[in-house]
C-alpha cells in the first residue's frame, strides 16, 4: 500500500492501509448479512456491512477501535444498523478504555431510513463524550470529498481530534444544498475553489476545526494517528470559555466575509497561489495557526 | 372567527403553559430563549429556540453563554431545553465559518453540565427537526415533546423530493416503518422521544416529575425496541459490544 492516496481508497484499503500488518480483527463482519430492512423494502441494493466497517487493529503496536464509512454505499449515509455499529464501537472504546478512530465519509443521515438514522447520531454523540469523560481519546478522520456533512458533519465536531487532508470537507449543508437556498450568484457549486476554500481541510486546519492537516497518503494518516492516540481533549470549564471566545472572536472577524481569501490572508496565508498547491504540512508551514 | 386548530400557540404562550408566571424570568431575542424560571417550586436554567427560526453560529453561541454561565454561578440547576427551529439555513458563510463547530461547542458545554449535576430536560414545543434538533434538544438526558409539535427528520414530501422514491411508496411504507413517519408520536416509537404531552396535559407537573425522574443514561435504543419503532439499534449494538468483548 506504500504511496497509496488515501482518497482513492476504499473503505477496506484505508484499514489495511493503517492497521499493522494482519491485526485487524473486523466485528459484525459481511459473512454475517447484517442488512438495512429499509432500502430491503425500498427495492435498493443493501450492503453486508451497510455502508460501515467496525473493528478492533494496532496501529504501532497499541490497541484501537476502528471505524471506517464506505461513501460509495449510499453516501456513507447512516441507518439505523449504520448508526447502532457506531455507537456500540464507542461503546466499546469507553468500556475497553481504548482510543477509537472513525475515518468518516458520509453525507449525514440516511434519508431512506427516516429519523432512526437522526437518533442513532445522537446516540453516538453520547457515546463520543462518555469516551471523552473517561480520556478514551477519539479521532476522526476527514479525507475525501464526500467529506463529513449532516449530522455526521456536527458529530465529527464532537470527538477530541480532527484530521484531515486537503481533499477532505468538513460542514452540515453542501454546495448543492445551499446553491437551491441562495442562488448561484451567491454559491456556485460548479466553482470548485470556492467549495473546496468554504468546506476544505486548509480552511478548516486555519480556523482551527482540524486538529492536523496531513498529505493525502495511508503513512501520512496513520502517522497523524499515532501521534494523537496518547492524548486527548478534556472538556472543562476553562475549555468552553476558552473556546466560547475563540468562536465569538471568529464570528466578529469573518462573520460578513464573503471571500474566502481574506479569511487565509488574516490567518497568515501571503501567496495565496502558492498555498493552494501546498499539501499537507507545507501548507501548515505557510501560514501561521489560527487561534 | 379563527379556527383554533390552525393558530400556532405565540412563544410566550408556550413559556406560560410551561413555567407559568416564572417565564417572566425568561427572555427571548431574535427567537433565542434563555433565562431561568422555576418548576414545580425550583429554580431551572432555560434556553432554546422559537418561532421555527433558523440556528446560525450566533444563535449557537448565545445558547452556549447560557449554558456557560449556568454551570459557573447555578451549579447544578436543572436545564430545560425548549425547541422550536426549522434547522440551520443552509448559507456558505455560516459553513465556511464552521456552523458545525459551533454546534459541537453547544454540545460540548452540554455535556460539561452534565457531568457537573445539571439535569437535562428537553420540550420539542415546535418544529423539532434535522441539524437543530441534533445540536442540543436530542443531547438531553430525557426528551419530551407536546404533541402539536413536529418532530423528525423530514417530512416524507421532503423525503421523497431528496430520494426520488414515490411519497405514495413511503407513505405505505411508513405504516410498518414509523422511522419514516413524522410527527412526535413515532419518533417516539423510535424511542427518540420519552412521553408526548397532550394538549390537555398539566405540562408543569409533567416537566417537574421530568426533571425528578431523569437519569443521565440513554435509554433510547431500549425503548425503541421496547415500543417497537427501532427494532434493530439495541441488538446490533449489543452484538458489537459482545463481539467485541471475546
Amino acid at each position: 500500500m506504500s504511496g497509496a492516496l488515501f482518497h482513492e481508497q476504499t473503505a477496506r484499503q484505508r484499514i489495511a492501509a493503517l492497521a499493522d500488518a494482519g491485526s485487524f480483527v473486523e466485528l459484525l463482519p459481511p459473512p454475517e448479512r447484517i442488512t438495512s430492512p429499509y432500502l430491503a423494502q425500498l427495492g435498493i441494493p443493501v450492503s453486508f456491512d451497510d455502508g460501515l466497517v467496525i473493528g478492533h487493529a494496532k496501529i504501532g503496536g497499541k490497541k484501537i477501535y476502528l471505524a471506517a464509512q464506505v461513501g460509495q454505499f449510499v453516501g456513507g449515509a447512516v441507518g439505523e444498523i449504520h448508526g447502532a455499529k457506531l455507537t456500540g464501537l464507542f461503546k466499546a472504546a469507553a468500556r475497553d478504555k481504548l482510543p477509537c478512530v472513525l475515518i468518516i465519509e458520509s453525507g449525514g443521515v440516511r434519508l431512506h431510513e427516516g429519523s432512526a438514522g437522526e437518533i442513532a447520531i445522537a446516540e453516538t454523540m453520547r457515546a463520543i463524550f462518555e469516551c471523552r469523560a473517561l480520556k478514551v481519546p477519539t479521532i476522526a478522520v476527514i479525507a475525501t470529498d464526500i467529506g463529513a456533512y449532516g449530522g455526521i458533519g456536527i458529530l465529527s465536531t464532537c470527538c477530541d481530534f480532527r484530521i484531515m487532508t486537503e481533499h477532505g470537507r468538513l460542514g452540515i449543508s453542501g454546495p448543492i444544498v445551499i446553491e437551491k437556498w441562495m442562488g448561484k450568484k451567491a454559491y456556485d457549486s460548479a466553482n470548485r475553489a470556492l467549495v473546496w476554500k468554504t468546506s476544505g481541510g486548509k480552511t478548516k486546519y486555519l480556523l482551527g476545526d482540524a486538529d492536523a492537516l496531513v498529505h493525502d497518503t495511508s503513512e501520512a494518516v496513520r502517522d497523524g494517528i499515532a501521534k494523537l492516540l496518547a492524548k486527548s481533549s478534556a472538556v472543562s470549564l476553562a475549555s468552553v470559555k476558552a473556546r466560547q471566545k475563540d468562536l465569538e472572536k471568529r464570528l466578529k472577524r469573518f462573520g460578513a466575509t464573503e471571500d474566502p481569501d481574506a479569511v487565509w490572508k488574516s490567518m497568515g496565508v501571503r501567496n495565496i497561489e502558492a498555498a493552494s498547491l501546498a499539501s499537507g504540512p507545507e501548507f501548515a508551514a505557510l501560514a501561521k495557526r489560527g487561534k | 372567527m379563527k379556527k383554533p386548530t390552525s393558530k400556532k400557540p405565540s412563544a410566550r404562550a408556550v413559556l406560560a403553559r410551561l413555567f407559568g408566571p416564572s417565564a417572566k424570568g425568561i427572555a427571548i431575542e431574535k427567537s433565542v430563549v434563555t433565562g431561568y424560571a422555576t418548576v414545580g417550586g425550583a429554580k431551572v436554567c432555560v434556553i432554546g429556540t422559537c418561532d421555527g427560526t433558523y440556528i446560525d453560529n450566533e444563535a449557537a453561541l448565545r445558547l452556549a453563554a447560557h449554558v456557560i454561565q449556568c454551570i459557573d454561578r447555578q451549579p447544578k440547576t436543572p436545564i430545560v431545553m425548549l425547541v422550536d427551529s426549522a434547522g440551520q439555513e443552509p448559507n456558505r458563510v455560516a459553513e465556511m465559518l464552521g456552523l458545525a463547530s459551533y454546534f459541537g461547542h453547544l454540545l460540548s458545554c452540554l455535556e460539561l453540565a452534565r457531568r457537573k449535576g445539571h439535569t437535562l430536560i428537553t420540550v420539542a414545543t415546535g418544529q423539532a427537526v434535522g441539524g437543530a434538533f441534533l445540536c442540543y434538544g436530542m443531547f438531553a438526558d430525557r426528551i419530551y415533546a407536546l404533541a402539536s409539535a413536529s418532530v423528525g427528520l423530514m417530512p416524507i414530501s421532503a423525503m421523497s423530493a431528496v430520494t426520488k422514491i414515490p411519497a405514495s411508496v413511503l407513505q405505505k411504507l411508513s405504516k410498518t416503518m414509523p422511522s419514516l413517519e413524522f410527527g412526535a408520536e413515532p419518533f417516539a416509537l423510535l424511542g427518540g422521544v420519552e412521553e408526548v404531552w397532550s394538549a390537555t396535559d398539566d405540562v408543569q407537573a409533567k416537566l417537574a416529575q421530568a426533571i425528578a425522574t431523569s437519569t443521565p443514561e440513554d435509554n433510547r435504543a431500549e425503548l425503541g425496541k421496547k415500543r417497537g419503532g427501532r427494532k434493530l439499534a439495541l441488538d446490533i449494538r449489543k452484538k458489537v459490544l459482545a463481539e467485541s468483548a471475546r
